[in-house]
């Protein structure tokens, strides 16, 4: 029928059919029969034409388009990973993987940075006994950083009245909150109420909440409770750290909390206490667990060693401190054999004094002081018995000149700063000392005076008369 | 100086003992913690005079729910409570009536607790009109009874200022 209708419906009226011309009449006819044939599907069509539209319109509505589609795209997803699995996740992991490689290498890194500053900062002695009690007991140097690259602090510590749930003191690091009183308080309705809905016992009760990456540690006594907020992994020993303390304000305060009216200026004595809890706690300061058997013996070991080693390098110092030391080198045979002849012939020496001071002896005598002898050979013999070495020390760096002036020549020499010295004689400001060199044996020659250092007077009978500086 | 005490809040589901609260005191909780635990704490300040001068007392207000679901609650909620607020609706009697319960429980908890008793929702009764019922059993509880009406900020200052001057005393 459609077939039908749909031909004359698209002919032009004045055209003819292969049946031939129609009459008006006939035309009529037929347009009236068309029109009430074709009615219903002519309103049809303008209805599907409606709706087309508005669906055309609909989508190229993107959020119209995606609101519809979630539902479907949701459960359709859900199907398919439950249908196959590892396709999704091949599917996936180009994306969600490196999502996660790249959030774990940054966590990673964030580690690494704190363990270097850490490792930067370990270098003092306080550090070092750290490393060297954590060492005894077990746990190595990168255990040891690890462990202080992830820090634990106590930031808040409320003390609360059991029965009242009064906040009867509260510490914080930074500001303390305004309403620590109204937290207190809501602590204790939270801690009753587990208690009541799933405590077993009358013993149990709340002993942790855990807030993100902070945790409220609770430790009781018979009168009061302690709630510390933390931050990070506590070191083993820091609940009997808090156990110990809240046991201790309660014992200390007993007649007062016994008698507790809710006055602000109960248990001021508290607080100190509860500010010790406040500070940064590291692992290894705290309290550890008590060592193995193993481990002890370990210990003990190793602090026989440790002193035994100490009583090795000490006897070893003194040995080497024994065989260098210049004095025994320094025995310049200061014998008590007085000279009481006057000497024959000008010493070379720049003063004449000291001559008994070294003769006669076996020993060469000092190398000839030629540059500045004195003028004249001494006329009056030194009859007084030899004096003892003058020992002393030099008192900084001083050049060696070949006679007490400084426009002597130089000998090119270096008495060092400490080093022990014989003055064998004295000329104004200048001093004739003698030293011995490891490996290059003794060496004589003039430093000023002021270089030098001695615990005793230098004796005239070494000083050369009327030598002024 | 600066006293604080608990004080506890005790009447049937929607006498308005939260009303009462949260138009006078000092909020920083929402009033879902009475759904979920069972309880609210807030605080209201009060400068309460005494015979040796005149002290700040802080009111550590527990909101108590009034449902029958944490009845098995109420009794800690209750321990250590210096003084407690029974708050009644005027116009149902059955709230009235509770009160002997509440009265009951909180002796139970913490004896010797002060109490005072709030007809609460009087806008609701003609002016000058009391609720007979309601002041039998606070003279039968030897407890003083205060009108209210946390609507029209009615009679609530003295409540909590007769309760002050109890618990401070």
């Amino acid at each position: 029928m459609s077939g039908t209708s749909a031909t004359p419906d698209a002919m032009p009226d004045s055209e003819t059919t292969q049946e031939g011309p129609c009459a008006p009449d006939e035309l009529r006819a037929l347009d009236e029969l068309r029109m009430i044939l074709l009615a219903r599907d002519r309103a049809s069509v303008v209805e599907l034409k409606s709706a087309l539209d508005a669906l055309q319109g609909r989508l190229d509505d993107d959020e119209w388009l995606a609101r519809a589609v979630a539902p479907i795209l949701s459960e359709a997803l859900r199907l398919k990973i439950r249908d196959a699995r590892d396709e999704m996740i091949e599917a996936l992991y180009p994306i969600i993987g490196q999502t996660v490689v790249r959030a774990v290498a940054e966590a990673v890194r964030d580690l690494a940075r704190s363990v270097d500053a850490q490792m930067r900062a370990t270098i003092g002695p306080r550090q070092l006994w750290r490393r060297l009690r954590a060492r005894v007991r077990g746990v190595d140097s990168g255990a040891l950083a690890l462990r202080d690259a992830l820090p634990f602090s106590v930031s808040q510590v409320f003390l609360i009245h059991q029965e009242t749930g009064l906040l009867l003191r509260h510490v914080a690091l930074g500001a303390a909150d305004a309403d620590s009183d109204l937290i207190g308080a809501m602590l204790t309705a939270i801690r009753d109420f587990t208690s009541d809905a799933f405590g077993r016992g009358s013993q149990e009760d709340l002993d942790e909440i855990q807030v993100g990456d902070r945790r409220i540690l609770i430790e009781a006594a018979q009168t009061v409770y302690l709630a510390a907020v933390v931050e990070g992994v506590e070191p083993v020993g820091f609940r009997a750290t808090l156990r110990e303390a809240v046991i201790a304000i309660a014992q200390a305060n007993a007649p007062a909390l016994r008698a507790y009216d809710g006055g602000s200026a109960a248990l001021d004595a508290a607080e100190p206490l509860m500010r010790t809890l406040l500070a940064s706690v590291s692992g290894v300061d705290a309290p550890a667990p008590r060592l193995s058997r193993g481990q002890q013996w370990a210990a003990g070991t190793l602090l026989v060693a440790a002193l035994v080693c100490c009583a090795a390098t000490y006897g070893a110092g003194r040995l080497i401190w024994v065989a260098t030391r210049p004095t025994p080198a320094m025995a310049l045979t200061p014998t008590a054999t007085a000279s009481a002849t006057p000497t024959a012939i000008p010493t070379a020496a720049p003063t004449t004094a000291p001559t008994a001071t070294l003769a006669p002896t076996d020993t060469p005598p000092p190398a000839p002081q030629t540059s500045a002898p004195t003028s004249a050979p001494t006329s009056a013999p030194t009859s007084a018995p030899t004096a003892g070495p003058v020992t002393g020390a030099m008192t900084g760096n001083a050049f060696v000149h070949e006679g007490p002036s400084l426009t002597a020549p130089r000998t090119g020499l270096i008495v060092r700063l400490g080093q022990p010295v014989e003055i064998r004689a004295v000329s104004g400001d200048w001093a004739q000392v003698r030293w011995i060199v490891i490996g290059e044996g003794e060496q004589t020659g003039w430093v000023q005076l002021a270089w030098v250092a001695t615990l005793h007077m230098v004796p005239d009978a070494i000083i050369t008369p009327g030598a002024e500086p | 100086m600066t006293i604080s005490k608990k004080v506890c809040l005790l009447g049937d589901f929607a006498v308005g003992k939260t009303s009462l609260v949260r138009r006078f005191v000092y909020d920083r909780f929402d009033d879902r913690y009475i759904s979920t635990i069972g309880v609210k704490v807030s605080r209201k300040s009060l400068v309460v005079p005494r015979p040796g001068g005149p002290i700040d007392l802080v009111l550590m207000l527990w909101d108590l729910a009034g449902s029958e679901e944490f009845s098995t609650m109420r009794a800690s909620y209750l321990r250590g409570a210096a003084g407690a607020i029974l708050v009644c609706d005027v116009t149902r009697p059955e709230t009235v009536e509770a009160l002997i319960a509440y009265r009951e429980q909180i002796e139970a908890a913490s004896a010797g607790t002060a109490v005072v008793i709030a007809a609460n929702k009087i806008d609701r009764l003609p002016p000058g009109a009391r609720c007979a019922r309601a002041d039998a059993i606070a003279e039968a509880l030897g407890a003083p009874l205060v009108y209210t009406s946390a609507r029209d900020s009615v009679g609530v200052e003295a409540l909590f200022r007769e309760l002050g001057a109890r618990v401070s005393g």
